[in-house]
């Protein structure tokens, strides 16, 4: 096992693989920007190292920083978590030339799932049910329309090198299919540095469920239980949990199969996450892998114990998967919200700041994935997810009202977060009937306002605050220890 | 002790009478309730009213106080001292160029000179990952451009200074003051 790994990333991603990473007893190195000085990993981190400025081009996209930050401290590989550079073939590329290990997929299987044509096409080599569309790119309008019809209305345009919902257009007619098609193609040249886009059958309801994939370098390829994520906003999901309420074991059995079939037709290694849609027919269809470690893989390893960190360091080192598929059993039922500093009655604007006061929720079956702190200051530079709440239950009718709980006793002062929001979710008829389609928000919390219910309370809490104003700075005095205990009394006690 | 207090546009008038240490009476829109509290922490008040105990997380703001209960924060407002503060601050409809939010610079699509039409976009910013687009409030020229690509710039802080038309100023400020007006903000 390695020695030491570099964590190229930051916040509560950096933090997570940092614990694995001791409790293996591997040192880690933490790499930061300027503004990121006092955030967690930094604090946390054996080692800490400085790649420059706020800017993620000077700091945790640049290559030569990374690489030179891991040179330096003599780690023997790097874990990029999820978002910067994890997907970015280019860099697990540069680190094998380096001799330094990336802890993810070879770049040749980053590159073929990272362009979406090339990966339908290596999945209907596969068997792989893929949505109905196209199997190249185009520019000519002539074709574009001839294909649209072909596939049937509504389609979806998409950028070949397309993720995180850029690039994406609806279109439900003829009409608007041209000029979507050039704004989709400007979008996604502007996001992507590349233009090319295809077009996929569109369905209006449809569910989102992905299967997390574990393969080793020797041809073991197990899956681990899927993930419900149709809960989303602007294409992003914010509630996530497994079991998924709409699979039953057949469907589950065949699904899963399914994402092993696309780890093997793109010779994955590592862990990935195999994305499909389920339409109201309970048809399946891949929709893409994602070569990384999930934001959401918390809720997977709280019904199956297995820590995926620690999975995917083993892989990372060249040893074999222990785990067969008949190990990977789960109990109970997980949830997963991602509280963003962000407003969810005002479009979720982000909300950055500082984070005046902070309580986190505990207690049985409550584990909270968290990137911030008292006083830390948020910064605007940056995916503004503070932590993800995860709650394990019996089933998920014990899980809901633990999950509401944990979130009423998550306090967080001086920043916007959408607890309001997820606790309204939650509760909401809909969600607790597990009908949640990729829709869910648009349909039913679109002008989604907090319901003031405890408004008088609210009132009276700011008559005694206020009656006691002048406590804050007396108590801030009073943090030395001037009230005598047992234990600061009674001299030579054994305990 | 009378209080007027605002959350979301909604007043009440409280009468509040301190029974003893640690107790009030409360008289809210002619319901009394009687309230004991202890102050847990900084920021955290023990309540309980008429028997019921409350946890309530309390923060200081600009514009009055954020309390947090049962996962819900309430903003509010003291009407009496607000008002008295907000006196003279100047007119209240958005003439500023102001990010709403910290962010930072994307682009500046307009230069010293250019003649904008009200909602057009003179800023281009991010803030964690999502765009937004400043516009100009009124018609106008753009007099100067305070700020540049990749500067971080914060809630007040003037990005683009308009000089507004004549026609529009009529509107109650001659096209000076409000010029000078935006220059005293920043």
């Amino acid at each position: 096992m390695f020695k030491k790994v570099l964590i190229a990333n930051r916040g509560e991603i950096a933090r997570r693989v940092l614990f694995t990473c001791r409790e293996m007893e591997i040192a880690t190195v933490a790499v930061y920007s300027d503004v990121d000085r006092r955030a967690v990993h930094v604090l946390e981190a054996d080692q800490a190292v400085c790649l420059g400025a706020a800017d993620p081009v000077e700091s945790y996209l640049n290559i030569d920083k990374i690489i030179a930050a891991a040179r330096e401290t003599h780690a023997e590989a790097i874990h990029p978590g999820y978002g910067f550079l994890s997907e970015n073939a280019g860099f697990a590329e540069r680190c094998a030339k380096e001799g330094l290990v990336f802890i993810g997929p070879p770049a040749r299987v980053i590159n073929d799932l990272g362009d979406k044509i090339t990966a339908r096409n290596i999945m209907i080599k596969g068997n792989v049910p893929v949505i109905p569309g196209m199997i190249q790119s185009e520019s000519d309008p002539a074709v574009l329309a001839e294909k649209a019809t072909e596939i049937g209305y509504p389609v979806m345009i998409k950028a070949s090198a397309g993720g995180g919902g850029k690039g994406i257009r609806i279109v439900n007619t003829p009409e608007e299919l041209q000029a979507s098609c050039e704004a989709a193609s400007r979008e996604a040249s502007v996001a992507f540095g590349d233009g090319t886009i295809y077009l996929e059958k569109f369905f209006t309801r449809a569910k989102h469920i992905e299967f997390q994939i574990l393969a080793d370098g020797h041809g073991n390829v197990v899956h681990v239980l899927e993930r419900e994520c149709s809960v989303q906003r602007r294409h992003q999901k914010i509630i996530e949990e497994t079991p998924s309420p709409s699979l039953n074991p057949e469907l589950r059995a065949e699904m899963g199969s399914a994402a092993v079939a696309a780890a093997v037709a793109s010779r994955y290694v590592n862990a990935g996450t195999v994305e499909f849609l389920l339409d109201e027919n309970n048809t399946f269809y891949f929709l893409e892998v994602n070569t990384r470690l999930q934001v959401e893989h918390p809720v997977t390893e709280m019904i199956t114990g297995i820590d995926l960190v620690r999975q995917q360091l083993e892989i990372a080192a060249g040893n074999p998967l222990i785990l067969s598929q008949d190990d990977i059993v789960a109990r109970g039922h997980a949830i997963e919200c991602r509280v963003y500093a962000e407003d969810p009655a005002n479009n979720f604007m982000p909300s950055p700041g500082k984070i005046a006061y902070m309580q986190e929720p505990t207690g049985p079956g409550i584990r909270n994935d968290c990137g911030v702190y008292s006083g830390f200051e948020v910064p605007v530079n940056y995916d503004p997810i503070l932590s993800k709440l995860v709650v394990h239950a019996r089933d998920r009718e014990t899980c809901l009202p633990r999950m509401v709980m944990a979130l009423k006793n998550y306090i967080l002062l001086g920043i916007k977060t959408p607890i309001p929001f997820l606790i309204d979710v939650l509760e909401s008829s809909p969600f607790q009937k597990g009908q949640i389609y990729t829709d869910f928000i648009e349909r039913h919390f679109s002008e989604w306002q907090p319901r003031l219910v405890e408004a008088d309370m609210a009132r009276i809490a700011f008559i005694v605050d206020e009656m006691n104003a002048n406590r804050r700075k007396k108590t801030a005095v009073l943090s030395e220890q001037t009230v005598s205990t047992p234990f600061a009394t009674l001299g030579g006690w054994r305990l | 002790m009378e209080y007027k207090l605002k959350i979301n546009d909604e007043i009440k008038t409280i009468e509040t009478t301190a029974e003893g240490d640690d107790t009030i009476k409360v008289s809210m829109e002619g319901e009394d309730v009687d309230v004991a509290y202890t102050l847990v922490s900084d920021h955290r008040i023990h309540l309980n009213i008429d028997g019921v105990n409350v946890n309530a997380f309390v923060m200081d703001g600009p514009d009055g106080k954020t309390v947090l209960i049962n996962g819900v924060a309430y903003l509010v407002e003291d009407v009496q001292t607000t008002r008295a503060k907000k006196k003279g601050s100047g007119s209240q409809t958005p003439t500023e160029v102001t990010p709403i939010t910290p962010s930072v610079v994307i682009s500046v699509p307009v230069d010293v000179g250019d003649r904008v039409k009200k909602g057009q976009g003179v800023v281009v910013l991010s803030a964690m990952k999502m765009e937004t687009t400043l516009a100009a409030p009124f018609d106008g020229t753009v007099a100067r451009v305070n700020v540049a690509e990749g500067e971080s710039v914060s809630p007040g802080q003037i990005l683009v200074d308009i000089e507004a038309d004549e026609a529009e100023s009529s509107a109650g400020e001659d096209k000076n003051s409000k010029h000078e007006y935006l220059n005293n903000i920043k």
